[in-house]
This record gives structure tokens, C-alpha cells and sequence, in this order.
């Protein structure tokens, strides 16, 4: 079962501060999967939050990367796509915009795509902030 | 409007919506208008290897349902039984992640549309585990139990021979092996809570022996009503299976432990 978050209670868990160890995160190694690298990080909001970020790499194209903040509703297995910043390796169509991009985009919940039924971040934007998978890191944090 | 214009509207509609763009020597991204639910389009490459051409998606299918499926789960069960088919039906092959269809000749177009719809059928996975199928939850539960009571003490819809001898009364998962047993539901609706209360007064009624307990798709999702009537029965809840591994495992083994 889904469960729907508005724009302001969005904002409140973006703009909730998620500390995180630098030392963890430089340790991490990515587990090899079929296709792909990935790894992820549950991390404690410094209210009640609970976050996880998740990352995606291909193995044959270094630009098809997903960089993902989840936040994980309590005592369930529930979980809400806060932000995503994705390489350039495929299209992307906003279609309650009408719009439709080839480039680096970072896809971010909004409760108009909810409320029409869709995928919490369904909406995107391009982005010029990060070129690379690194950069896209940087940015999410 | 007459027929030949409607076909040609499609044709051009359809036409317009692919484009090929040139990112080095015999390789293309391919653009394609069918997507994933979350806006995000196809990852199909066009490339040239060994003289021939190969449809790819570089591994990005497997990887973005991995978004919200563990890969484990993404290849065992009704999940692997949809890939397979998808890929044997439109002869895709998977080579370690990468979903690939080698064009035939110069038959570009026929390709394209097969490798499409392979990766649509792939991709409807993500929709399916975002609905919880029923038979999804079913099988993540027969699995977790599976790994963790051996099979000589577990029986998955067991039925009591003596009192319930047509079967109107199953159990989810019956654990034995110790002075009482453990009767276990996995509950996803309100009419699996509504069946496991009535099984379980019924037990009562026959004075058999046993510990109840139930483990739940999203607690959260049943009737407040057909809850409360089962929580007056049931010795035990769980409010859904991955958020308490943990703490199901342990309850089952301090179960077979206390006898």
C-alpha cells in the first residue's frame, strides 16, 4: 500500500539534516550485482526521520548512474523517493508538463504527480550540476 | 477523417518519437517514446560489434528495478518467471544483467519493436511489486520461512487430519518440533484476517494446543475492525515481513526452544 506526502511535508524531510559520516561513506564498497554496481546507506534524520540512500551504476556505461534519497516511513517497509539524480543514458518525460529531455536530470517527489496517481518522482529536471556519478554524490549531500 | 490519414498520423507520430543519436564509432542511443512508471525512458543502445549489430540496454532495465526491488527477489519466483518469458518470447538474451537482441539482417525496425516490448514486460514488475501482488507476498513469506525452519519441521497450508479432515480451516505455515506448535499467517487483506480469526476460533473450539502468530503484509492497510477481532485471537503480531526479519526470526526460534 502507497502512502502520499505533501509538498510542505516533502520540503520538511529534504530540508530535515541527516548527518553522516564522511569516514562511513568513503569506506563504502560497491557490491557487484549483474550489470551493475550498487551500495546503499541508512542514515538517522536528526529529527525522526530515517533515510536511505541508494546509488546505481552500470557496469558498461559509467553515465547510466542513479543517485537516490529515500526516505523509509516508520515501522513499515514503505518507501518514499525524495530525490534522484540520474546520469545521461536515457530520456526523460514530465507528463503533466508535456515535456521530454536527453540530458542529466535530478527527479524530485512533488505532490502533483501523486495526486494524478503516478510515482512520487515523476517530475525532473535537467540538471548542469554534476557530470559524473561523483558529482551527482556531492550534489545529493 | 479518412483512413489513410489515420494511419499516416500513427505512422508519423510513431516515426517522430524515435530518433538515433551518434555517440562514437557504431554506437547509438536509440530514443524511444515507451518508458518506465516514473518518467524515465528506455536505455537502448544501437552497436556494432563482430560486424553485426546488437540492440542493448547496458544493464539499465535490471538496474533501475533494483531501485525498488532487491536484485535477489528481481530473479527467483513470479519475478524471474516474467523475465524469462519476456526475454524467450521476443528473443532477448540476458548476458550477465545486459538484456541484448542482435538484428537480424537489416531488419532494424522488427528488432527494435521485439526488444521494446520485451523490456515493456520487464519493466511491469516495478508496477506489479508497487501494487503488492497477492502471490508476491505469499511467495516472500513461503521463502523466509523456508530459510529459516527446516523442512521436516514446517508445513505450508497444513490442514489438522483429524478434525478438519475436508480442509475448510488451513494454516499458512504449521512449525512443529516442539510441546505446541506454532500456527503462522501471512495476512494481506482484510478477508485473510477475516479467515485466520474464524480458523483460529475454530481451533479454540476443538481445545487443540498451539501458539498463533501472524505476520502481515502493511498492518497498516487492514480494517480497524476486522484487526481488533483478530488481535482478541492471535498471540502474536508482526505488522509486515521485511522491516521485522530480525524479529520474527528470533520469535521463532525462542518458540521452538520454550516447548
Amino acid at each position: 500500500m502507497s502512502f502520499l506526502l505533501n509538498d510542505n511535508e516533502i520540503e520538511s524531510l529534504l530540508q530535515e539534516p541527516k548527518p553522516v559520516d564522511a569516514g562511513l561513506v568513503a569506506s563504502m564498497r560497491p557490491r557487484a550485482k549483474r550489470g551493475h554496481k550498487e551500495w546503499d546507506l541508512d542514515v538517522q534524520g536528526a529529527s525522526v526521520g530515517q533515510f536511505r540512500v541508494v546509488v546505481r551504476q552500470s557496469d558498461a556505461n559509467p553515465l547510466d548512474f542513479s543517485a537516490i534519497l529515500i526516505y523509509l516511513r516508520p515501522r513499515t517497509n514503505q518507501q518514499f523517493r525524495l530525490r534522484r539524480y540520474n546520469g545521461r543514458s536515457h530520456m526523460h518525460s514530465n507528463k503533466l508538463e508535456n515535456q521530454q529531455f536527453y540530458d542529466f536530470h535530478i527527479h524530485m517527489a512533488t505532490e502533483r504527480y501523486q495526486e494524478m496517481g503516478m510515482r512520487e518522482d515523476a517530475y525532473a529536471e535537467r540538471s548542469d550540476r554534476y557530470a559524473d556519478l561523483d558529482g551527482a554524490l556531492r550534489c545529493l549531500q | 477523417m479518412e483512413t489513410a490519414d489515420i494511419q499516416n498520423a500513427f505512422k508519423e507520430k510513431v516515426c517522430e518519437q524515435v530518433e538515433l543519436v551518434e555517440e562514437g564509432l557504431g554506437r547509438f542511443r536509440v530514443l524511444v517514446p515507451f518508458m518506465f512508471d516514473d518518467g524515465d525512458h528506455f536505455a537502448i543502445v544501437l552497436k556494432r560489434s563482430n560486424g553485426s549489430w546488437t540492440l542493448s540496454d547496458e544493464g539499465h532495465t535490471f538496474m533501475h528495478l533494483t531501485y525498488d526491488i532487491d536484485e535477489r527477489d528481481l530473479f527467483r519466483g513470479n519475478r524471474q518467471k516474467i523475465v524469462s518469458n519476456a526475454l524467450s518470447t521476443f528473443g532477448v538474451e540476458d548476458h550477465e544483467g545486459e538484456l541484448v537482441l542482435a538484428v537480424p539482417g537489416d531488419r532494424y525496425g522488427d528488432a527494435l519493436f521485439s526488444y521494446v516490448q520485451a523490456l515493456s514486460r520487464i519493466a511491469d514488475i516495478n508496477y506489479i511489486s508497487r501494487e503488492r501482488i497477492r502471490s508476491t507476498f505469499i511467495e516472500d513469506f513461503q521463502h523466509f520461512m523456508s530459510e529459516r525452519v527446516e523442512e521436516g519441521r514446517r508445513a505450508f497450508g497444513w490442514i489438522d487430519p483429524i478434525h478438519d479432515p475436508e480442509g475448510k480451516y488451513p494454516v499458512d505455515c504449521r512449525v512443529n518440533g516442539s510441546a505446541i506448535p506454532l500456527f503462522v499467517f501471512a495476512l494481506q487483506n482484510d478477508d485473510r484476517v477475516r479467515d485466520a480469526t474464524i480458523t483460529l476460533h475454530q481451533f479454540e473450539r476443538w481445545d487443540v494446543r498451539f501458539r498463533s502468530v501472524a505476520i502481515f503484509e502493511d498492518q497498516e492497510g487492514i480494517n480497524r475492525k476486522v484487526l481488533a477481532r483478530f488481535s482478541d485471537v492471535c498471540d502474536k503480531q508482526f505488522s509486515n515481513l521485511a522491516g521485522n526479519a530480525d524479529r520474527i526470526t528470533r520469535y521463532l526460534e525462542e518458540a521452538s526452544a520454550a516447548g
